[in-house]
């Protein structure tokens, strides 16, 4: 297991390679970071400019920066992921990418994790039921729920959640949820109690919407799973030998089924990732996803290319350990 | 510190009994008295704590420095001028305004009971440091001070310091006619900055490696300083800031508000929800969204709507080897209906819109004068333009504009992808092919490139507009600026323009300026559409709280005022 998972790491270092040089190099060609700056009214000083473009290694060849943004010789020591930098910005002298970069991980991993355990858990129940249920009129409700789900786009589910939450507020006569905002500030000054409650208030409405589109896949994909698993023959022997249905189901099926949607949970982290540049956005949480388009907002290309990179370490890192899970949930997965 | 959510949360989940629960456990100090807290958007995140980095200089770092830092003065909403007498203790004086006598002179003398937040004295230094920080690196006050807008310390040669005055004497021949505005609300740093921070925190302001080190702690600190009737006491530079009373304000009006909360709100969608919510009470947005405003209409709501800052245009390329010709600009300025334009875009929500008829000045403005009602330039006459092409020897083949038998054009209509932008440009499109013009639209993401590459034939494009406008003219239409996108070179204008920059005062700048705007109309180089509305809205609740669409601070501009209402 340990040479196994040492050979995976050592394996996605040339990938990690490639995709900092595409990051790089697509980041780099997609515009001038200065481009506000140059339009800003009345022009700015050439001095100016010059101060800025001295400052990001504008001044500097494309293979230099690459070289620059990597390693960090010959930087003024505010670049180089080698060395935990990852390059001035252009939002301002003082924005520390890696600082924001931490910090609003947290707050998108509280978002994230939430809305994916609440998934996986909800995913696992629909799809189990739907598959003992097959054709039934509980299967094919959820069905209609997972494929309306598929459906609807953040942004505007986003929206509908956020108006359901002010009529809500408006029913009872009170500000139960809350539309933007993360709630940290809130959360000042209160007791344990008054913190749960502020996070649930402030939690509720974005974790919906993100996980209602991974819920909806990944309760097909185990549906699916467990079917296949159901009509295979040692379910159907352990059936035969006098199993109650709840310990072959739980025992024998289930354990089984969960592999494939490993694999696409592990693959679906992305769209996770992805769907919180919207409901970050929608919602106004301070995350990665609102980094992103603050990023892209303000031409800051060492902003992006930190998001990029760490969304493909994100992604790299969740299928190493979706094989390693596999050893886990299947036997008869054993490694070498 | 925060007005506890009386959280009935876990009704999400349906356990109502917790639900009961939960809100009971809200302490909403019932019996206490009400604490007067507004809660303000800020449209955007500010990216700085200062506002005088090319970084902070944005209207969002303006909004949330608002009743913090000091300054001199500002435009009132209807346009007038007015001096902060309470930071000043007389209007600022105009010793010399003739450089041909001897340098432009000014001083500004401050209010003997002005003090920042900390009881220290505002003094004349204040000023001084405050100008150092503003001048470009290259006047040898800063080394790395990125001020974004030097014009105005870049002129001045010295300064004299003396207690509460700091005289500004300006290099020899030059005259700043917006001298009044170096330290008001419009300035480049929306005011001052104290100076007696630099020596507290280490720093030797006549040592220009260490003021840059001051420039930049300004911008990075979140400031526990107030100039200002409010001072920030929490907050950072992603979610909020929070203000209270600066207990030192020496204003005559105090504060009546316990706290101001203002949290950085970048999706104008969320603003209806979180009106209707209670969670924020009000904004003043930077961009205009019909479809806000049509919720915002049906809403108990203080709203108003009006001209703002950005005003677009539509811009030829003269190097074109048609669009040279000045009578073929004339004819297509001629076909281009602006009212059409601007009906299609704003006339749903905002029917009182006003066609741009000056290119520098508003028709608020003291100095407006219009030079464009009298040509039929924006009237989408096709028969007048028909008729300019003819007498200049175009003939219409069909559907189809020559000269000598050879078409004339396509040309590229170009623009960024907005939804108000590509509406004109289709209407554009349409209107001039009625005179058989062609033309292809191409949409562009990188404004900055595609105009100073010249990348474009037909350009349609905002400029931000301002109270000060001496500069204008010369940044627009001088056949040396970087910012004559369109190549337009005429003797005429570049004197207006130049004597409009160095002009002694406003009157004699607007004179020039008008000159300018004068002479650039028959060339049809440039066709001022309209300016974009801005639209404001606020909770009832709020007193003593309006737009003010002449000011970078918007509704700020009087946050020592405001209130709660009766």
């Amino acid at each position: 297991m340990l040479v196994y998972t040492v050979r995976r790491v050592l394996g996605t270092i040339p990938i990690l390679i490639l995709a900092s040089v595409l990051t790089f190099v697509l980041i780099d060609v997609s515009g001038d970071p200065l481009t506000q700056l140059r339009m800003q009214q009345p022009p700015p000083d050439p001095s100016v400019i010059e101060l800025q473009e001295e400052r990001l290694y504008l001044d500097r060849s494309m293979p230099e920066r690459y070289w620059l943004w990597v390693t960090g010789i010959g930087g003024h020591g505010d670049i180089g992921l080698l060395q935990g930098e990852f390059g001035p910005s252009t939002q301002s002298n003082s924005y520390d990418i890696g600082a924001q970069l931490a910090e609003r991980l947290g707050v998108t991993l509280r978002l994230v994790g939430a809305a994916m355990l609440l998934a996986l858990g909800l995913a696992i129940l629909a799809g189990v039921v739907s598959a003992m249920r097959q054709y039934s009129k509980i299967d094919y409700t959820l069905t209609f729920i997972g494929f309306l789900a598929l459906s609807m786009p953040v942004f505007w589910f986003g929206g509908i959640m956020q108006h359901a939450g002010v009529s809500f507020n408006d029913l009872v006569g009170e500000q139960v949820f809350a539309t933007i905002g993360d709630g940290l500030y809130q959360a000042q000054g209160e007791d344990l109690w008054g913190r749960i409650t502020n996070a649930l208030a402030y939690m509720t409405l974005p974790t919906i919407v993100l996980m209602l589109t991974s819920f909806a896949s990944w309760s097909r994909y185990q549906r699916t799973a467990m079917l296949e698993v159901l009509n295979s023959d040692y379910v159907r022997l352990a059936k035969a030998k006098g199993l109650p249905n709840r310990v072959v189901v739980r025992r024998h099926a289930l354990r089984t089924a969960l592999i494939p949607l490993t694999t696409v949970v592990a693959v679906g982290i992305a769209g996770v990732i992805d769907g919180t540049v919207l409901t970050e956005q929608v919602f106004q949480w301070r995350g990665l996803g609102e980094f992103f388009v603050n990023a892209i907002e303000t031409n800051d290309s060492y902003a992006l290319m930190a998001w990029l990179l760490l969304s493909g370490v994100t992604v790299i890192l969740a299928n190493l350990v979706a094989d390693l899970l596999y050893g886990v949930l299947d036997p008869r997965i054993r490694y070498e | 510190m925060h007005k506890r959510r009386k959280t009935l949360a876990f009704a999400a989940a349906g356990l109502s009994a917790l639900m009961a629960l939960t809100a009971c456990s809200g302490g909403g100090g019932d019996g206490a008295e009400e604490e007067k807290e507004v809660t303000w958007v800020i449209n955007s995140l500010p990216a700085a704590w200062g506002a005088i980095s090319s970084a902070g200089g944005s209207v969002y770092v303006i909004q949330m420095l608002s009743g913090v830092i000091p300054f001199t003065g500002q435009y009132q909403p209807d346009a007038t001028y007015e001096y902060n007498m309470d930071v000043l203790a007389e209007e600022p004086e105009l010793i010399n305004d003739n450089p041909d006598e001897g340098p432009f002179e000014f001083s500004f003398t401050l209010a003997e009971d002005a003090v920042w937040s900390d009881g220290t004295p505002m003094t004349g230094e204040d000023l001084r440091v405050t100008m150092m920080m503003s001048a470009s690196p290259d006047e040898g006050y800063c080394t790395t001070c990125d001020s974004r807008g030097t014009t105005g310390a870049d002129m001045v040669d010295t300064v004299e310091v003396d207690g509460k005055t700091a005289t500004f004497k300006l290099k020899e021949g030059l005259a700043n006619p917006e001298w009044k505005g170096m330290f008001d609300a419009h300035s480049v740093a929306g005011g001052f900055y104290p100076a007696h921070l630099a020596e507290e925190q280490g720093f030797d302001v006549e040592d220009p490696d260490q003021l840059g080190e001051y420039f930049t702690w300004l911008h990075e600190t979140r400031p526990e300083w107030s100039g200002g009737p409010y001072k920030i006491v929490d907050g950072d530079l992603k979610n909020q800031v929070v203000k209270e009373p600066n207990p030192e304000w020496f204003g005559e009006t105090q504060p009546a508000l316990d706290r101001i909360v203002m949290p950085y709100n970048t999706d104008e969608g969320t603003f209806i929800p979180a009106f209707q919510n209670g969670e924020i009470d009000g904004a003043n947005p930077a961009q205009y969204s019909a479809d806000i405003v049509t919720q915002l209409q049906d809403m108990e709501a203080t709203l108003s709507i009006a001209e703002g800052n950005i005003w677009e245009h539509v811009d030829i390329n003269v190097d074109n080897e048609w669009l040279s010709d000045v009578e073929l600009r004339k004819a297509v300025f001629t076909a281009i209906n602006r009212d059409e334009i601007a009906s299609r875009n704003f006339g749903s929500t905002y029917p009182d819109y006003e066609l741009k008829n000056n290119h520098i000045f508003s028709s608020q403005s003291e100095y407006f004068e219009d030079h464009l009602s009298d040509t039929t330039q924006g009237d989408g006459d096709i028969e007048a333009a028909k008729k300019i092409l003819e007498d200049a020897g175009y003939e219409l083949d069909g559907d189809t504009l020559t000269l000598d038998g050879e078409e004339v054009g396509p040309f590229r209509l170009r623009s960024t992808d907005t939804v108000t932008r590509s509406n004109s440009l289709q209407l554009i499109q349409a209107q001039l092919d009625e005179i058989g013009v062609k033309t292809t639209i191409e949409m562009t993401d990188d404004l900055g490139t595609m105009l100073g590459e010249q990348d474009f034939d037909i350009v349609q494009f905002g400029w931000s507009g301002s109270q000060y406008f001496a500069s204008n003219a010369e940044q627009f239409w001088h056949s040396e600026s970087e910012s004559n996108f369109g190549g337009f070179s005429n003797e005429d204008v570049d004197k207006a323009a130049e004597a409009s920059a160095t002009a002694s005062g406003l009157d004699e700048a607007a004179k020039h300026a008008n000159t300018a705007v004068e002479t650039i109309v028959p060339e049809a180089y440039v066709l001022p559409i309209m300016a974009e509305p801005n639209y404001f809205f606020a909770s009832e609740r709020l007193a003593n709280v309006e737009d003010n669409l002449q000011s970078s601070y918007r509704a700020t501009y009087n946050i020592g005022e405001w209130d709660i209402a009766e």
